[in-house]
């Protein structure tokens, strides 16, 4: 077993680990910062997920949302149904924030996850691994699907005192992706991939490829 | 030891260790692993990380004073700022709501523009103190950052739902494109700053003590 040298992300320390691949959590020795977590059966398990989220992700932006009714009238709403109005009345800069944060954003991320896990887990390491994985860190924080969530909860409640609200197929399947999402980024720790790129990236160099 | 001694430091990428020049901190170096540009530190870290929070900061103002969203009824149109849509919650009793929405659009974005001036003229100080704490306090900008965008899916949604033709309509107000401005430049500022600095003086405070 290797011993590995981490430098910590948040303090700069430089520590000493020296059972890497024993399976558990490890942390900075100084700032007590994550350094990264070791869990067999990671990428199984995101895979799953991830291929339950794109089927999710499908509902919900396929069957209708939540409709409203006051007396008499009633309105329908998609998944992207705010978008298209937000560009009718010309708030160009609104529509595509929402566009990118609730459904470009993460459905990229999931199309990621799904691609890089998938083949991890019938035992190939993709061509473009390092590509997709630099990819999968940048849009992190950039995919707002729990916060949508929020956000629709609040509207509910701001509405529901002046005429009813019916919940559609897709707002049970986009509760359940965000769950899924959840579930999927805490366990998500790139550590593993990046030592079998990294092993990779070694042989080649060794066999006179780079 | 800390990594920097060493003329060392971790991709900001995939986190394995590089050799970096430490004579001349603009040069970059490249990841053997990933082949990310690696610098020692975040390049113009304090510099950007202000630029991005002075401009949330101007946009934070017209975010609160301009109204959110109209609502067009037969009877008129009526606008909702922030902090009325709170004090509308508060008097119908709706409490729980009314806190969620001022911790999100008002409460989060000033503790984040707060805790990042803290942060910068701290290390621009070359603070030795509270930076266990400090380093906290970086990770929480980090987490709670996104959640302000909860109050621009709450018009998105109230503005996909209340679409009855001529009748009853809800449009967005220049408030809610402003308010996107300020999470987003808050957003862009946290990932500017570079939390080592906070540790960079170490040397001279452990020689303080």
């Amino acid at each position: 077993m290797r011993v590995h040298y981490h430098i910590c992300h948040e303090c700069d320390e430089l520590s000493k680990i020296s059972t890497p691949n024993k399976p558990g959590r490890y942390k900075c020795p100084n700032c007590g910062a994550k350094l990264y977590t070791y869990k067999p059966g990671m990428v199984e398990k995101l895979y799953a997920y991830n291929l339950a989220a794109l089927f999710l992700f499908v509902i919900a932006n396929y069957f209708p949302f939540l409709s409203f009714h006051v007396a008499g009238n009633s309105s329908h709403a998609n998944f992207e149904t705010s978008i298209v109005y937000l560009y009718q009345d010309g708030e160009w800069m609104m529509a595509t924030a929402i566009l990118l944060t609730t459904i470009l954003v993460p459905l990229i991320r999931i199309l990621l996850y799904c691609i890089l896990f998938g083949s991890l887990y019938y035992g190939y390491l993709p061509r473009y691994a390092t590509q997709m994985l630099k990819m999968l860190e940048k849009l992190l924080p950039w995919g707002m699907l729990d916060v949508l969530f929020l956000g629709v909860l609040v509207s509910i409640v701001k509405l529901v005192k002046m005429g009813t609200i019916i919940p559609g197929t897709s707002l049970w399947a986009f509760m359940l992706m965000v769950l899924v999402m959840a579930a999927s980024q805490s366990i998500f720790d790139p550590h593993q991939v990046w030592e079998r790129i990294g092993d990779r990236k070694r042989l080649q160099r060794e066999r006179g490829q780079l | 030891m800390r990594a920097v001694e060493r003329g060392l430091t971790n991709c900001p990428v995939c986190h394995t260790i590089v050799k970096v020049p430490l004579e001349d901190s603009d040069t970059a170096a490249y990841c053997p692993r990933c082949d990310s540009e690696v610098h020692i530190r975040k390049p113009d870290s304090i510099q950007k990380t202000w630029a991005f929070l002075l401009a949330s900061i101007v946009f934070y103002i017209p975010a609160n004073v301009l109204p959110m969203m109209h609502v067009l009824t037969f009877a008129g149109t009526e606008s909702d700022t922030i902090m009325s849509g709170v004090l509308y919650f508060i008097d119908t009793g709706a409490y729980l709501i009314a806190f969620v929405i001022f911790t999100a659009s008002i409460f989060v974005p000033i503790l984040k523009i707060l805790i990042l001036i803290y942060l910068l003229i701290s290390v621009q100080k070359r603070s030795c103190l509270h930076r266990q704490r400090r380093k906290k306090l970086y990770v929480l900008t980090e987490i709670i950052g996104r959640w302000s965008m909860v109050d621009v899916y709450v018009v998105g949604t109230m503005i996909a739902l209340v679409h009855f033709g001529g009748l009853t309509e809800i449009t967005p107000g220049m408030g809610a494109n402003f308010f996107l401005l300020v999470v987003i430049m808050t957003m862009l500022s946290a990932m500017s700053f570079d939390p080592k600095l906070i540790w960079d003086n170490s040397k001279e405070c452990n020689a303080r003590q």
